[in-house]
């Protein structure tokens, strides 16, 4: 357990002293929503109605772009290996990443939204359910796209392949995150989408795991 | 049982297996589908409501059916091919996808084009039609991996945890209509206390599943051997070089 939180320092570490590109993502999760604004007209009752989305798309994107570098940058280097001779479990491994990755990724994600959403113009009652869809949806995302992350390693080349293959996988999240908020403005009651929503992060933590360990392995083959 | 799987786990006696029920398989595909036509363009009743336009589903909901199997089948043999390293189950599902996507692809097309009469739209961004549009999507990434990698081996086994990883789909797509409120019609067929569509419209029906059933084995068949072809040519080369 305490080589579990070792790596995860040294993860989160690795990106406040700028070695990794995780914290370009959020800038661009920033430059994303900016972008919604310019693009669609400033009409603020516009924007209300699709300030939701427009967050959680964002913060799709953002995490779409930094879990390609997820394990890339330790695979090449050859630290990944290092890690792994230390005899450490792979399913552990992958999990500690994952952890590092949301609390630099998705956790900034959370804590900036509800100022995002004034931005938006989203109506300030609602920035509750805003922040508790990304709080429990961006983990999701992390844990999902830890697979093709490790599949990416593998196969050497990742970028577009990646996204073809994580951005299905991710829809789901995204339906029931946004749609949780739409749901709540209408006066329907996001319950149900959040609901959902938070089955999906338990399954998926216990999948992932294995799965993006596999895949890790078969890069080394 | 067990032996026959055996038996056919060497892939040199699996090509000659595909190769002599082949055959056998496209006559079946023949028959079932010439008949299910028949039936289903001239010898079954028109809708009370949509009057003709219902003889879409002849080719729409066994097409959509088959778009599930499919996955399904390409679900068991990741399993299989991941816990027993079987070598022939990579191959199978690996062969199985583009079919899969295709049958997917007909769903969707002329679910599209039977909504227009029906329901007034080519598409509304419902449970159903959503869950087997990303279905669809998964499809096309597993296509697109599998390919990625220059070692089939790896490819395939890439495949397969790809495979796992979008099967969470399938139960959303099978009871998107019973957990949301869907413009598309609730399951008639496939549900716990019996079919509620009539005998006359059964019939085709049935008789069209069984003749895309035996669709998919026949050009999964021919997508097997041009797959053992391939490998053992590249094998002959190697033996050539040296």
């Amino acid at each position: 357990m305490r080589l579990f939180f070792r790596l995860v320092y040294r993860d989160i570490n690795l990106v406040i002293k700028g070695a990794s590109d995780t914290g370009a993502a959020i800038l661009f999760y920033l430059l994303a929503i900016i972008m919604f604004p310019l693009s669609s007209g400033t009409d603020t009752n516009l924007l209300t109605t699709i300030a939701g989305g427009a967050i959680w798309m964002a913060a799709l994107f953002a995490s779409l772009l930094s879990l390609d570098r997820l394990f890339r940058s330790d695979f090449e280097d050859g630290s990944l290996e290092q890690i792994v001779l230390s005899g450490m479990s792979m399913e552990i491994i992958v999990l500690s990443k994952c952890l590092a990755h949301w609390l630099t990724n998705g956790l900034p994600i959370v804590l900036l939204s509800p100022i995002l959403s004034l931005i938006m113009g989203l109506d300030y009652e609602y920035w509750w359910i805003l922040a508790i869809t990304l709080l429990i949806g961006t983990p999701s995302l992390t844990l999902i796209g830890a697979t093709p992350a490790a599949l990416s390693c593998a196969i050497g080349k990742g970028g577009v392949l990646t996204a073809l293959v994580l951005l299905p996988l991710m829809l789901p999240v995204l339906i029931l995150g946004s749609g949780a908020i739409s749901a709540e403005i209408s006066g329907l009651g996001g319950k149900g989408h959040l609901y959902a929503l938070s089955a999906i992060f338990p399954i998926s933590l216990l999948v992932s795991p294995f799965l993006a360990s596999r895949s890790l392995r078969l890069g080394w083959e | 049982m067990k032996n026959i799987f055996n038996f056919l786990a060497n892939p040199s006696r699996f090509r000659i297996f595909a190769k002599n029920v082949h055959p056998f398989s496209l006559i079946g595909m023949f028959i079932f589908i010439f008949i299910g036509l028949w039936f289903s363009l001239y010898n079954s009743p028109p809708d009370y409501q949509q009057g003709e336009t219902v003889r879409i589903m002849y080719v729409h909901v066994p097409a959509a059916w088959m778009a599930m199997m499919v996955y399904l089948s390409m679900t068991i043999m990741s399993i299989f091919s991941l816990v027993w390293r079987h070598p022939l189950a990579d191959i199978l599902s690996k062969c199985s996808a583009p079919i899969g996507a295709m049958f997917t692809l007909i769903a969707l097309v002329t679910g599209s084009i039977w909504g227009k009469p029906t329901w007034g739209t080519w598409w509304v961004w419902d449970a159903r039609l959503t869950s087997v549009f990303i279905l669809f999507l998964i499809y096309m990434g597993h296509i697109a991996l599998v390919r990625a990698f220059e070692d089939e081996y790896k490819g395939a086994r890439a495949g397969a945890i790809l495979t796992l990883l979008g099967a969470f789909n399938l139960p959303i797509i099978k009871f998107s209509v019973d957990w949301w409120n869907t413009l598309h019609q609730p399951a008639s067929v496939i549900k716990l206390d019996g079919p509620s569509i009539h005998i006359d419209m059964m019939v085709p029906l049935v008789l069209m599943a069984i003749g895309f059933l035996f669709f998919y084995f026949s050009f999964l068949l021919i997508n097997v051997q041009t797959e053992l072809n391939h490998r053992k040519l590249k094998k002959l080369f190697i033996k050539k070089l040296n």
